[in-house]
């Protein structure tokens, strides 16, 4: 950890209070213990944390961090998965829950103007009125926020065929950790000079701080159809999905759900998935009423022909959403099966799957540890779910997540596809990229902070951390 | 007459880089050269020609990816991928003979945007030599990754300011099994406009949603649909539904694929000044008519679906540099953005590219331009940003 020089603790607390006043301040140890975590397993506890009302409150909470070299750390809902919104060096958490209103549904210009703290289904409720919903849809999209959202540029299943965060936010206004605020882009698709959305977007809150998000709306699709496809085995459910889409089809959403992620769902969802299933394939099309139905059915066909044993396609929206109820409540789901879980995110070449998948059940044989996978088969993104009892059992555990994040990369694949780096896997990033790559991002860091102060020891190997892990991977 | 480099790998790319950086020697970045009317082109002392950087690095079909060396044609990977069934789904003008790294650097969309994403949303991962030679690499080969910074964003639309792109990994689709079109035409462009609305606010997704229009005569609508049969003919039968309601009839047409690559091409010829605006999709109408007003107006094309609208504009200099400001401006008020996509010569002191407005964010833009080319010797002021 960096140790910095500037004012911290008590003293910093007061100073706050004294700058933006007693109710946008947190500071006693009860209401910080509250912000030492989100939803991966480091923790940390903040000095202080500030509920801004405004974008004003965040630019002078910002110049006096500064002055004070203090970090900022802001956080949404804390759903994150890479330990985004913790203080890993102290300093003072920005919490968005109080700037979390939707301030404009621009239905001519299919656009909204949202503030961070705003939850992502929110607006996707809000927009339905309108025959418009916000594309990205996280499994946490009833908790999680779109400044969160933007932070990590997140995914979700039906991310396949819609594309990310970054491919829905065309404006961003910006806080900068000197406290500047910059308003970028707007309504439209481009603006002149460098797309500098498109890099911060995913930056996990280290270049600056969001305060509000322009995001591009989509007409809702007219129709769906959702098919359930369960097969024997998992190499079977992973072979389909390079056969679906070597077919010429790309269907919305293609999840899987191994066995022991489907006892766990049906044990809390009761979802109606299969039990004796080796993998399931939960499988949407979206669009034209026109032609559904025949695409389905060639999916059917294809799932037949690679050996599944069970086809259920949802003849209502009830059935529809109770079949996404199991899969968008999956991870919840894994404290049927333990008291806790350390979720993966590694993404490899779909064509790869059949193989990396043996390799996590290798890890997780040579660990002694049971790994449920739920992920998005569709985009290659795996999240295996490493179960585990007790604080004990964690670094054996992370070590398996390790193991499994090289077999990604080794496999042409990337460490993260949706949850983030954070400082969770910052010490794993040259296994991915060169120093002249990571010192590349680097410039891009300092352009936004010279100061280093906006989210501190996250994406970046920080040379206390890493140490024993690059001394490993040199060898 | 300039100096002229042409690295055979990345390798010799990035030491071409940075011995011109050593010897502050400026450098233009050139592929096909089928834009070197985009931007402020100040002069170069060199030519870094990178068509030498040339193939298809890799291509796994199911993966739905492709990995192309930046000085390959485009032509040539839509070739390849045609092969496997597939397609990058970009149309960007000059087709045949742009090459994927001037496509990615000019950010050279066509219509087909809405519908499957533009450069922006397609690259996830380049190779690109810095302005000090150094190479780096962001994103990958795999269609979802959110490890590091995107730096791929950066490169789009930089016009070759941050760095030399050496490899670009897109995402790729297979070919729709059926391309058809429809085309309708409108005595007032409010009219073009609202038919095209319609059928953006459905699930319906068009390839492409393109409205056409010059001085005195009529406003055409053009609709490219595509996938698989019943769909398709949705979308065809939506349409005439849309022109229907603003009291007009769609007819087939199935040559529409050329005819939309013509538009594309606008500027590819050197007479008179092209404005070109990015606007909120229900600023276009407006726009329209106040283009159609101006006393140098010639020729108009919108992608609507996305609220690109490109205007033509001739005549003497008064003329036009009247008209252009207009235009400028009148992206501006609406929360949109122009700049001048082509100016004849003549003009060339006269009309700057990037109008008068500063771009939001231009201090974090130099800053950008400083780190990754501290020598400022890469197209020095070709872009917005320096």
């Amino acid at each position: 950890m960096t140790v910095r020089a500037g004012l911290r603790g008590a003293p910093l607390v007061s100073a706050l209070i004294d700058l933006l006043g007693t109710d946008k301040v947190l500071g006693t140890r009860e209401d910080l213990l509250i912000y030492e975590f989100d939803g991966a397993v480091d923790t940390a506890t903040p000095d202080a944390v500030v509920l801004p009302n405004e974008t004003a409150d965040v630019a002078k909470l910002s110049r006096f961090c500064h002055q004070h070299d203090v970090p900022i750390v802001p956080r949404g809902a804390g759903t994150g998965l890479s330990g985004g919104a913790i203080p890993v060096e102290g300093g003072v958490v920005v919490s968005f829950a109080r700037m979390s209103r939707i301030l404009e549904i621009d239905v001519p210009n299919m656009r909204a103007v949202v503030q961070p703290g705003l939850v992502n289904l929110h607006l996707s409720t809000a927009a339905a009125p309108h025959g418009l919903y916000f594309v990205p849809d996280p499994s946490s999209q009833k908790a999680c926020t779109i400044g969160g959202n933007v932070a990590e540029n997140s995914g979700g299943p039906h991310t396949l065929a819609y594309g990310v965060t970054t491919n829905h936010v065309t404006g961003l206004e910006l806080v900068l950790s000197d406290g500047s605020v910059v308003r970028l882009g707007g309504k439209a698709v481009e603006y002149a000079g460098y797309d500098l959305i498109g890099a911060f977007v995913g930056s996990e809150g280290t270049l600056g701080i969001v305060t509000e998000i322009t995001v591009r709306l989509t007409p809702l699709p007219e129709d769906k159809r959702t098919i359930l496809a369960a097969f024997p085995t998992i190499d079977g459910a992973s072979e389909t999905v390079s056969a679906i889409i070597g077919a010429g089809i790309v269907p919305s959403a293609i999840e899987l759900m191994d066995q022991l992620a489907t006892e766990a769902v049906e044990a809390a969802v009761g979802a109606g998935y299969p039990l004796d299933a080796g993998g399931i394939l939960l499988m949407e099309v979206d669009g034209l009423r026109d032609g559904l139905d025949e695409a389905a059915t060639r999916i059917e066909a294809i799932c037949r022909a690679n050996g599944a044993t069970t086809l259920r396609r949802a003849a209502t929206t009830l059935e529809r959403d109770r079949l996404w109820a199991g899969r968008k409540g999956a991870f919840a789901a894994m404290g049927r099966l333990a008291p806790a879980y350390y979720v993966q995110d590694g993404v490899i070449p779909r064509t790869r799957l059949p193989d990396v998948l043996r390799t996590v059940r290798e890890v997780a044989q040579r660990h002694g540890v049971r790994i449920a996978n739920v992920f998005h088969a569709g985009d290659g993104n795996l999240h295996p779910l490493i179960l585990f009892a007790n604080e004990s059992e964690l670094e054996g555990v992370k070590q398996a997540g390790l193991e499994i994040l090289e077999a990604c990369v080794a496999a042409g694949g990337s460490i993260t596809g949706e949850h983030g780096v954070g400082m969770e896997k910052n010490c794993f990033m040259p296994l991915q990229f060169t120093a002249d790559d990571l010192a590349t991002m680097g410039r891009v860091k300092s352009a936004f902070d010279p100061a280093g102060l906006a989210n501190p020891g996250k994406i970046f190997p920080t040379p206390g951390r890493c140490r024993e892990f690059q001394l490993a991977a040199r060898r | 007459m300039t100096d002229r480099i042409r690295p055979a790998d990345a390798a010799a790319c990035a030491r071409a880089v940075a011995e011109s950086a050593a010897a502050s020697r400026s450098l233009r970045v050139r592929g096909a050269g089928t834009k070197d009317y985009l931007g402020e082109v100040l002069p170069a002392d060199a030519v870094l020609d990178t068509t030498g950087l040339a193939g298809i690095v890799a291509h796994v079909p199911a993966d739905l990816t492709v990995t192309v060396a930046a000085g390959t044609r485009f032509a040539e990977v839509r070739t390849a991928l045609a092969r496997a069934g597939q397609f990058l789904p970009l149309d960007p003008p000059h087709a045949d003979a742009a090459t994927i790294g001037g496509i990615v650097a000019a950010n050279s969309n066509g219509f087909w945007r809405s519908r499957y994403g533009g450069v922006r949303d397609l690259l996830i991962g380049t190779t690109a030599v810095l302005g000090d030679g150094t190479t780096a690499r962001s994103g990958g080969r795999v269609v979802k990754n959110v490890a590091g910074y995107d730096l791929n964003k950066l490169f789009v639309g930089s016009l070759g300011t941050l760095g030399v792109l050496v490899e670009c990994t897109f995402k790729v689709l297979p070919r729709p099994p059926v391309t058809s079109g429809a085309h309708a035409q409108f005595a007032r462009s409010a009219d073009a406009f609202a038919a095209a609305d319609a059928i953006v606010r459905t699930s319906a997704r068009p390839a492409a949603l393109a409205i056409s229009g010059g001085p005195g005569g009529a406003w055409v609508l053009l609709l490219q649909a595509e996938g698989d049969a019943a769909p398709v003919e949705r979308t065809l039968e939506l349409f005439s539904q849309s022109a229907r309601a603003q009291g007009t009839s769609a007819q087939r047409h199935e040559g529409l694929s050329a005819v939309l690559a013509t538009m594309n091409d606008l500027s590819a010829h050197g007479d008179g000044t092209v404005v070109r605006a990015a606007l909120p999709l229900g600023a276009q109408p407006a726009f329209a008519s106040t283009a159609a007003r101006l006393e140098g107006f010639t020729q108009f094309v919108a992608d609507a679906a996305s609220g690109i609208v490109r205007v033509v504009l001739r005549g003497d200099d008064a003329v036009v540099i009247g008209g252009t400001d207009a235009l400028l401006a009148a992206a501006r008020v609406c929360g949109g953005s122009g700049r001048i996509e082509r100016r004849p010569d003549s003009l060339r002191a006269r009309l700057r590219v990037w109008g008068d407005a500063e771009p939001a964010g231009l201090f974090l833009m130099r800053r950008l331009k400083e780190a990754f080319d501290p020598r400022g010797i890469l197209e020095p002021g070709r872009s917005a940003a320096g």
